[in-house]
C-alpha cells in the first residue's frame, strides 16, 4: 500500500511518515506539488488545515481530463472514528477498494501522530513562555536592585507581593514594571 | 434544559460571510445572549465535516453543498437544515488577460456585448481544437457550488460542453488569482473579493458578473445539522435574529465602507481593504483602469427578501445537479428541497423582529424584467428584476423538464 501524506507542516508530516515506517510513504506539502498521477497512491492522508481538501474532493467527480477519482474514507464499522479524525485534524481518501482495516490502522497512526505533534507544540510554547517570564523577572529584579538599592531577595519579595496583591502572574507584573520604568525615564513610546 | 449559548460557527474567507462577522463585531450575537466564536476554515470539505460531527455548531455554507450532504452525494449523508440565506449574487467569471485578448481577436462584437455571453469563448475553443491545442482550464471552488453551476450555465448557453470542451478543476478561492498569474488556469468563477484581485493586478478580466447572469441569484446560506435544529430550537432562533439584523446592517449603503474595513481584517477575509471594498461599494471594474459601477446589487445581503431560504432556489440547484449528472433521476427533488430548506424557521425569526417575510415558499424565477413588489408577504416587499441572461424562466413545479430543457445537459428529455 502506498500512502501519500499531504501536510503544509513539514515537521508534522515527517512525524506521521515515520510512524508509518512499514508502508511506502510519500510526503508533500500540497496537492499541487505532489504529482498525483506519478505517485499513484492507494491512500491519501491530508491535514485538515491544508486548503487542498476541496481539490481532492473534486477528483471523485471523474471527468475526461481528471486523474483517478478518490473517495473520502469513512468506516461505518468503527463508531466515532470520523469524529475523532476531524477533531485530530486529519482526513483520509482512498483511491481504490482498500480493505477498511488497513486504511483504519494507517489513519489511526496519523491521528495519534497529529495529537503528539500538537502536544509537542503546546509544550514548546509553554517552555518558551516560562523562559521569557523568567528573563523578564530577572530584568525587573535588576531594575529594583539598581533603582531602589535593594538586594536580590528583597527585590524578588517585592515583585511577589505586587503579584499577589494584584492577583496577576509574576511575569506580567515584572513586565509592567519594566515598561513603566522605561516611560518614567523618557524611553518607550 | 438550559439553551445552548456557547457556539462555534465556521466560515470561509469571502465577502459573503459578512452576516456572521457583523453579528459578532456589532454585538448582535451577544445581544441575544450568545457567545459565538468564529472559526475560519481552510476548505468547504472541512466546514461540511466539522458541522457533521459537531465540531462546529453551524456555518457559512455553499447552498448546493447543503443539498449534496443531505442526500449523501459526494460524501457521507448528513441531513442539513437551511433556515437563512446569507446573500444573493457576489461572484463573477474572470479569464486571464491572454485569454480575454484571444477572445477579442476572434469575436470583437461578442466581447463588446453586455452581459457578455460565452460566444467568443466558444469560437476560440473551436479554433483551438482545429489547431490541435489542449483544452483551456477553468477553476471553480467546489463541485457542489453556485460557482460551478454558474460557470457551466454560462458556457452551456453558448453551446460549450464544460465536461468535454474545457478542463474544470477546483482551486481554493484565495489562490485563484495566483494560479491564474502562474498560467495554471485560464479562467475561474469565484465569489468576492477574489475576482477583483486579478483585475486590479491586470492579470485578469471579468467577463460577466453573477448579477448579470441571474439578476437575483442565490449563493451562500447559513446551515446547521437537522439534529442541531431539532435539539436547539431557541438557540437557532436567537442566531437567526442576530444574523438577520446583521444582514440588514451589511446591506445598508452607508455601512458598506465600514463593512469592507471589517471584512478585510487578517482574521476574516485577510485581503487588502481597497480590494474587498471594490465588490461592496459597487461592482468591481471588468478590467484594470476602468471604473466599476456604483450598483450595490453586485452583492445583496438583505434587500429583495435576500435572506429568505426560497424553496425555488433549492429546487433550482437540484435541477443543475441533475443537469450535470451529479444526481440521477431517482432523486426526489421536491422532497430533498423540503427536507433542507426551512422557510418556516425563517418566518418565526422575522416575526420576532417585526420584519416582513414572504408567505409563499417559492417564486417563479426569471419572470420579472422590472422592479416589482412581493405582495404575498406579511408586509409588501420591494423586489428587483430577476431575469436570467438567456431569458429562461424557472418554475420550481417542473424541475425535471427544466433540467432537460438545456441545449447542453445530461438529464434525459422529459417524456410527456
Amino acid at each position: 500500500m502506498r500512502v501519500l501524506v499531504i501536510d503544509p507542516d513539514p515537521a508534522r508530516a515527517a512525524l506521521v511518515a515515520e510512524g508509518m515506517a512499514a508502508d511506502d510513504v510519500r510526503v508533500a506539502p500540497s496537492l499541487e506539488t505532489a504529482d498525483l498521477a506519478h505517485i499513484a497512491p492507494d491512500l491519501i492522508v491530508i491535514a485538515c488545515d491544508s486548503p487542498d481538501r476541496d481539490t481532492l474532493e473534486s477528483l471523485r467527480e471523474a471527468t475526461a481530463h481528471n486523474p483517478r477519482p478518490v473517495v473520502m474514507f469513512v468506516d461505518r464499522s468503527a463508531p466515532g472514528l470520523a469524529e475523532a479524525a476531524v477533531q485530530a485534524g486529519v482526513a483520509a481518501y482512498v483511491v481504490d477498494g482498500l480493505h477498511p482495516g488497513r486504511v483504519r490502522s494507517v489513519l489511526e497512526v496519523a491521528m495519534s501522530r497529529f495529537a503528539l505533534m500538537q502536544q509537542l507544540r503546546a509544550d514548546l510554547a509553554k517552555a518558551k513562555a516560562d523562559l521569557s517570564d523568567r528573563k523578564i523577572v530577572e530584568r525587573a529584579k535588576g531594575l529594583l536592585m539598581k533603582e531602589r538599592g535593594m538586594d536580590e531577595d528583597a527585590a524578588y519579595r517585592l515583585l511577589r507581593k505586587l503579584a499577589m496583591d494584584s492577583g496577576r502572574p509574576l511575569g506580567a507584573v515584572a513586565s509592567d514594571l519594566i515598561s513603566y520604568a522605561s516611560v518614567l525615564k523618557g524611553g518607550g513610546s | 434544559m438550559k439553551p445552548k449559548t456557547e457556539l462555534r460557527l465556521g466560515f470561509i474567507a469571502l465577502n459573503d460571510c459578512a452576516p456572521l462577522v457583523v453579528a459578532r463585531e456589532q454585538g448582535l450575537f451577544a445581544a441575544e445572549g450568545l457567545c459565538v466564536t468564529l472559526s475560519r476554515e481552510a476548505s468547504w470539505a472541512n466546514v461540511r465535516d466539522k458541522v457533521a460531527v459537531g465540531a462546529l455548531d453551524g456555518a457559512h455554507m455553499l447552498a448546493p453543498m447543503t443539498l449534496a450532504a443531505s442526500l449523501g452525494v459526494g460524501g457521507e449523508r448528513t441531513p442539513i437544515c437551511v433556515p437563512l440565506s446569507l446573500n444573493l449574487n457576489g461572484s463573477a467569471v474572470t479569464v486571464s488577460k491572454a485569454l480575454a485578448d484571444a477572445m477579442r481577436d476572434i469575436d470583437p462584437d461578442g466581447m463588446a456585448e453586455k452581459p457578455r455571453t460565452a460566444r467568443p469563448l466558444a469560437r476560440l475553443i473551436a479554433a483551438r481544437r482545429g489547431r490541435g491545442e489542449p483544452p483551456l482550464t477553468f477553476a471553480v471552488t467546489f463541485p457542489y457550488s453556485m460557482h460551478n453551476y454558474e460557470l457551466r450555465y454560462w458556457m452551456g448557453q453558448a453551446g460549450i460542453d464544460p465536461d468535454r470542451d474545457v478542463r474544470l478543476v477546483v482551486v481554493p478561492p484565495p489562490r485563484m488569482a495566483a494560479r491564474m498569474r502562474s498560467g495554471d488556469i485560464d479562467g475561474f468563477c469565484v465569489s468576492a473579493p477574489w475576482n477583483a484581485v486579478s483585475v486590479s493586478e491586470a492579470t485578469g478580466e471579468i467577463m460577466v458578473y453573477a448579477s448579470e447572469m441571474w439578476r437575483l441569484g442565490p449563493d451562500k446560506v447559513f446551515g446547521v445539522t437537522a439534529a442541531f435544529a431539532k435539539a436547539n430550537p431557541q438557540t437557532l432562533q436567537a442566531m437567526l435574529r442576530a444574523l438577520l439584523r446583521a444582514a440588514a446592517w451589511a446591506d445598508a449603503p452607508e455601512n458598506r465602507a465600514e463593512l469592507a474595513r471589517m471584512l478585510a481584517r487578517p482574521e476574516y477575509v485577510d485581503a487588502p481593504e481597497e480590494i474587498v471594498r471594490l465588490s461592496l461599494v459597487g461592482s468591481p471594474p471588468y478590467v484594470a483602469g476602468e471604473a466599476g459601477s456604483d450598483s450595490l446589487d453586485y452583492i445583496v445581503y438583505h434587500r429583495y427578501a435576500a435572506s429568505f431560504p426560497w424553496r425555488s432556489h433549492a429546487v433550482w440547484f437540484l435541477t443543475q445537479m441533475r443537469r450535470w449528472g451529479q444526481v440521477g433521476s431517482d432523486v426526489d427533488i421536491a422532497a430533498a428541497a423540503d427536507a433542507v430548506y426551512r422557510p418556516d424557521l425563517f418566518r418565526a425569526a422575522a416575526a420576532e423582529l417585526g420584519e416582513p417575510a414572504p408567505l409563499v415558499d417559492e417564486k417563479v424565477e426569471g419572470a420579472h424584467p422590472e422592479c416589482w413588489t412581493l405582495d404575498e408577504a406579511t408586509a409588501p416587499i420591494p423586489m428587483a428584476p430577476d431575469l436570467f441572461f438567456d431569458g429562461k424562466v424557472f418554475d420550481a413545479a417542473q424541475p425535471e423538464a427544466y433540467a432537460a430543457s438545456f441545449e447542453v445537459t445530461r438529464a434525459a428529455p422529459h417524456k410527456i
